[in-house]
């Protein structure tokens, strides 16, 4: 079979118009998740909240009774869905958070808390972009451990703690 | 009036009918009145004649190919060699591309389609969005009967600001609540003794 030139450039912009609104949705949709992990311990010792969990540590206060919130890591770290990014966590602790999809305004995810090499949590949820998912109770040091998690699908956490300089973060 | 001699110098040329006008005329009167220079052109014919019909013809089957070969092998300027490239390439290699452009364009089509985007399309169906309501009904069923044993109070909220399908612990008093005026869900799980 041959074509003419004529042919060839009709065919391939045919198909090029077909393919092109898959393509222009592929490219809207958003594939990068910016996951944050605030780790806050907390205590009943009054030594008050931390400043460096503002804004986050008034919605601490309302959801829990201790009368010290400390931040005692920020981590982030960007991965694509379906890519798992490991955070290593004071205590021994290390969270998997594997983004499967972006849904609308749903981040749907896969975490698994470990305690070392110890399975202690997973769960599969989906959750709000911009939103805030909190796992706690194992013991820390003078009081429970905290763990913020947060996901995006743009730019910084509206609750993100204020710390300077982001910890480092493993993907796989 | 030309002599024998002299005409039959010009008697080949004659049957062969290279003369000039004015010397084909002469020797033409003068055949007409001389005899032996008739009869030398005769025996001209006659072994002409006779020398085309043993000679054999070279065959001309190639010929014009050959020849064409033969120019493009002859140096060319550059600009006119490259239009004789192209033109071969698109004539030849035409269908070639057409055909992998069309498989390239197909390909993408397909990777777009069998990506996490193609999931976002099945999961808008309502069959898919009743299975997937169906799947949470009884995830929820399950963590409320786990619940149930649990020492400590567990609730679940669908408006809250995470949907979870899924929650696996080895720890028996995981509790889950969600705070919707905090936009925030909690999933606690206490230090066993």
């Amino acid at each position: 079979m041959t074509l003419r030139p004529g042919s060839l450039t009709f065919l391939i912009i045919a198909i090029t118009a077909c393919a092109a609104p898959n393509l222009s949705y592929a490219q809207a949709v958003p594939k990068v998740v910016t996951v944050y992990i605030d780790s806050v311990m907390a205590a009943d010792t009054n030594e008050g909240t931390d400043p460096k969990l503002a804004p986050m540590g008034q919605k601490l206060r309302g959801l829990f009774g201790f009368s010290t919130y400390s931040l005692v890591m920020h981590n982030e770290g960007q991965t694509d869905c379906g890519k798992m990014i490991a955070f290593t966590l004071p205590g021994g602790k290390i969270l998997h958070v594997q983004p499967r999809a972006v849904d609308g305004d749903m981040i749907a995810m896969e975490i698994v808390l470990f305690d070392g090499t110890r399975p202690m949590m997973t769960t599969d949820l989906k959750l709000r972009n911009n939103g805030t998912l909190i796992v706690g109770g194992p013991r820390y040091e003078r009081g429970m451990m905290i763990i913020s998690i947060g996901a995006s699908t743009g730019g910084s956490h509206p609750m993100q703690a204020q710390v300077g300089t982001p910890a480092q973060a493993n993907t796989r | 009036m030309a002599e024998c001699g002299e005409i039959s110098m010009m008697l080949g040329a004659f049957e062969d009918s290279e003369l000039e006008p004015n010397e084909m005329q002469e020797v033409a009167f003068h055949l007409a009145r001389c005899e032996s220079c008739t009869s030398i052109l005769a025996d001209y014919s006659t072994i002409g004649r006779d020398l085309r019909s043993i000679a054999a013809e070279p065959s001309l089957a190639g010929f014009s190919s050959a020849v064409i070969a033969r120019i493009d092998r002859l140096p060319q300027p550059m600009l006119t060699r490259i239009k004789r490239f192209l033109g071969r390439q698109v004539d030849s290699v035409g269908a070639g591309i057409a055909w992998g452009g069309a498989a390239v364009a197909v390909a993408i089509m397909t990777i777009v389609m069998i990506t996490p985007y193609a999931d976002q399309f099945a999961n808008r169906g309502p069959q898919s969005t009743a299975i997937a309501k169906a799947e949470r009904a009884a995830a929820q069923a399950a963590n409320q009967a786990a619940d149930a044993a649990a020492s400590e109070p567990t609730m679940a909220d669908n408006d809250s600001h995470a949907d979870i399908s899924r929650l696996e612990s080895e720890n028996h008093s995981v509790a889950v609540w969600s705070e919707p005026r905090r936009d925030t869900t909690v999933i606690w799980l206490p230090d066993q003794p």
